[in-house]
């Protein structure tokens, strides 16, 4: 850029000269053709021929003139071709050359650079001016002071736009597919599969494109939403609003509050959306026990991070845990019936109704590599099988996580997660006493993972998953069948923006009192793509 | 510090039976309440990546408690956020940070869990590195079709060392004005460290002057700043685009170009595939150069300046 500057520069004046030199010229080349009116003279000619010659040679030296700079300018070799932005002023280090001779000090290396570091760095340095060599200073490349953004005070950010691709503004806005092809050996593949978002019916499923939005609300809040639009069995869409809260970001002693409708912060998965996770489907555990749309609901949560040397928090919070979205709490459940009793679905009595989330979770670094982070969770509340009845489920995670030293692209690793739970389920007599029996039920299950990321964009991943369900004379609900699976993939992530994953399921599902034993096999083939700016993720 | 800390659980939880237990206990609660004073005392200092953190040492010395969250030897653009890194962050009062989205996969969500007000962009604790500097390559029209390209312009800026200069002029502002005692101290590093870097370019200048106008193969584009500040062309990748891994066609493609411009060098850095570049290399006569933006990605390069001693050093020995 600069040397079209440079040479066009040079050019100018020549053109000048060929313009103030052009007139005379002109008015003598018609000369010969009028010769017989106007015969020229000798000292005509020789006039010519002076003229001409000084011409060529005001020409000859305007054009060694252009050589020079364009040697000089190669020498220097500077934003030229390394794509810079466009820059007015000319290239100090080109400048420092030019000066050189004039100076005593031979051609050095700047040490300046104004096309880099702006001016208002340049008084503290110019402390040093014994340097008439190598530049040490380049405004091409440090545009304004540092001190510059001191001005932009707490206040400022009332107005400060997000950044997405380089344009301001906002919020982030960001839509996610997620498909897949399935095959099961079962031809109820949405009994067999627990999650909402999981594959639900042989050939194509699109269970999960979600809109994401996130940004600063102002200086005190941000904000999230979540809005999921997923395709029954039938292609009618449903749209469900998955999450939408605001959290706090400026309280004192490192406290957060969150409210609006969010994922209850218990164990390691559920707190995820779909798309994060490292498996095409929901462990066991987590659909059958906080449901197939995972615990989620419209509440509020607070959460600390105690001061000590390692992470260590505190969350704990409160959700209405109404609908299917509270699953195993007060959710009237499918036709008026949970657990084949009729539900009660009734208004909250009093916070006994509420689902209480209390979680601690502590994280260490076993090494410069490798990481522990370790939690307990609860959620504590009532059914709507019975007058009095409750739930309580607690959960333990552990997630260890081994990343190389000399990882590419976060690859390699590997990362080993568990989540044990145990989940107390009083049924009761259902509404107005219509159900003979009670029971309690002690259900618990486990899914432990491993993920080995053996390659730039490369995953393998197996899955064993767990699920004991009390058995029972009473119950005969499909969902009360103990079963266990076994789960292998291999996903190829193009960029962090896409992938596409190959996954082989087999079920086994327990004989109980009511249901007799089955196996199934599932292959799903998902893919997945982001548009736009999706937020990072979590550790 | 720590260690008392936890010689203090230790003491409490040991012995229950122990009569002074109570005692004990009030001594661990004097001791938690303590931790913010104690670590007061020096500015605490969080630095995203090592470049940064090696400015940082240079004018903080040891007035300052340094952490580093990113390894010198490992992708700047996919860090784990680590759960310790919340704890760092949450105790900073200064974040030196790239602020041209380098870090954009991994530090929003750290902040946010974070919860420190002190280091919240605007504020006198958040330095951006990128700040008053004037970054290359900055793209027209932003598509992910190109692979990963940063919308704001190459991140990878350290490397030129009169841009390092500004850095940390502005990290030495930033520590002068939360710690005003030691404002000189601060000062007089900065201007040590910017008479050390006008001494070396002339050094490094000259070592790199009969090289001047090579052409450069890398592995990955961060080194843009680089070849502007020695005149070098780092301009030919043995990625397709940013991000994406080399492909076969685009190998054979970049050999031919090696060949038709007798290129002799290949820079790779710690934690690329070095087989790939071997295999180009081996193809064409040419060197691979093991590169490193971070100071500690090489052996025996624990400041900034002897990272650019080895990298001129290293290239001029491959080019020559």
């Amino acid at each position: 850029m600069k040397k079209i500057i440079l040479v066009t520069l040079a050019i100018f004046p020549l053109a000048t000269v060929f313009a103030q030199q052009a007139p005379p010229a002109a008015s003598s080349s018609p000369a010969p053709t009028v010769s017989n009116a106007m015969p020229a003279t000798a000292a005509d000619v020789d006039a010519l021929r002076q003229q001409v010659q000084s011409l060529t040679d005001t020409v000859k030296a305007l054009q060694q003139q252009v050589k020079d700079q364009q040697a000089a300018l190669e020498k220097a070799n500077l934003a030229g071709e390394s794509g810079l932005p466009q820059n007015p002023e000319p290239s100090p280090i080109a400048g420092a050359e030019s000066a050189a001779p004039s100076g005593s000090a031979p051609p050095q290396f700047p040490t300046e650079d104004t096309s880099v570091v702006s001016s208002t760095t340049a008084p503290a340095v110019s402390g040093t001016p014994a340097l008439g060599g190598f530049p040490t200073t380049d405004t091409s490349v440090v545009t304004s002071g540092p001190e510059t953004i001191s001005s932009t005070g707490a206040g400022a950010s009332l107005t400060q736009p997000i950044t997405i691709g380089g344009g301001k503004n906002y919020m982030n806005i960001s839509l996610d597919g997620l498909f897949a092809l399935a095959y099961s050996s079962a031809r109820d593949l949405d009994n067999i599969e627990v999650g909402d978002h999981d594959p639900q019916q042989r050939g194509f499923n699109a269970r999960n494109i979600e809109l994401a939005f996130d940004g600063a609300v102002d200086p005190y809040f941000e904000g999230f939403a979540n809005i999921v639009f997923k395709l029954d069995n039938d292609n009618e869409t449903e749209v469900e609003v998955e999450e939408a809260f605001m959290q706090t970001t400026s309280l004192p002693f490192n406290l957060q509050l969150k409210a609006g409708q969010f994922f209850a912060a218990f164990g390691r998965l559920n707190p995820t959306h779909p798309h994060t996770w490292d498996f095409a489907d929901t462990p066991l555990v987590n659909g059958l026990f906080l449901g197939p749309d995972g615990l989620r609901g419209v509440g509020a949560q607070g959460s600390w991070t105690l001061p000590l040397p390692w992470y260590s928090q505190l969350i704990f919070a409160s959700q209405n845990g109404r609908g299917s979205t509270g699953f195993s709490f007060r959710n009237p459940g499918d036709d008026g019936m949970f657990f084949d009793r009729i539900t009660t679905d009734r208004e909250a009595r009093g916070l006994q109704d509420f689902v209480w989330i209390p979680r601690f979770e502590n994280s260490f670094n076993l090494s410069d590599t490798q990481t522990v982070l370790a939690g307990v969770s609860g959620a504590f509340g009532s059914n709507e099988t019975g007058a009095d009845s409750r739930t309580q489920i607690y959960g333990a995670d552990l997630l260890y996580k081994w990343k190389s030293s000399h990882a590419e692209g976060g690859f390699p690793f590997v990362k080993w997660q568990t989540e044990f739970m145990y989940r107390r389920f009083q049924a009761g007599h259902g509404a107005d006493d219509s159900f003979p029996v009670a029971e309690t039920f002690h259900d618990w299950g486990l899914y432990s993972q491993v993920l080995w990321g053996f390659k730039k964009g490369w995953v393998a991943g197996i899955r064993g998953d767990y699920v004991h369900m009390q058995d029972s004379e009473f119950t005969d609900d499909l969902d009360r069948q103990s079963r266990w699976r076994i789960s292998a993939n291999l996903t190829w992530y193009p960029t962090e923006f896409s992938k596409i994953r190959l996954q082989y399921n087999q079920d086994f599902l327990e004989r109980n009192f009511f249901l007799s034993a089955r196996e199934v096999e599932s292959v799903f083939l998902q893919w997945e793509f982001i548009l736009g700016s999706h937020g990072a993720h979590k550790f | 510090m720590k260690n008392y800390f936890r010689s203090q659980v230790v003491a409490g939880i040991a012995d229950p039976g122990n009569r002074h237990h109570r005692c004990r206990l009030q001594l661990l609660a004097a001791a938690l309440a303590l931790l913010p004073l104690v670590a007061s005392a020096k500015l605490n200092v969080v630095a995203t990546l090592p470049d940064f953190g090696a400015l940082a040492r240079e004018i903080g010395g040891d007035k300052i408690n340094l952490v580093v969250l990113a390894k010198p030897t490992e992708d700047p653009h996919f860090v784990d956020a680590r759960p310790s890194f919340v704890v760092s962050l949450r105790n900073a009062d200064v974040l030196i940070d790239g602020g041209a989205e380098l870090e954009l996969g991994w530090l929003p969500p750290l902040l946010q869990n974070a919860r420190n007000p002190k280091i919240e962009i605007g504020k006198p604790g958040r330095a951006q590195a990128s700040q008053g500097i004037r970054l290359m390559n900055v793209p027209t029209n932003v598509t992910r079709a190109a692979g990963d390209v940063h919308a704001l312009g190459n991140p990878h800026f350290t490397v030129d060392p009169i841009i390092a200069k500004a850095i940390a002029q502005h990290i030495a502002q930033s520590f002068s004005a939360l710690d005003p005692a030691n404002a000189a101290f601060y000062d007089a590093n900065y201007k040590k460290f910017e008479a050390a870097i006008n001494a070396k370019l002339q050094e490094w200048g000259a070592t790199m002057l009969p090289v001047k106008g090579q052409h450069v193969v890398a592995y990955h584009d961060s080194w843009p700043y680089f070849a502007h500040r020695f005149g070098l062309n780092i301009d030919i990748f043995l990625e397709p685009k940013p991000g994406i891994p080399p492909s076969p066609s685009h190998l054979t493609e970049v050999i031919a170009q090696m060949r038709a411009q007798h290129i002799k060098a290949i820079i790779v850095e710690p934690f690329h595939d070095r087989r790939i570049a071997e295999k180009v290399a081996s193809a064409t006569g040419a060197k691979v150069v093991e590169f490193s933006q971070f100071p500690g990605g090489l052996p025996g390069t624990d400041s900034y300046v002897k990272l650019i001693d080895a990298l001129v050093s290293r290239l001029a020995a491959a080019l020559k």
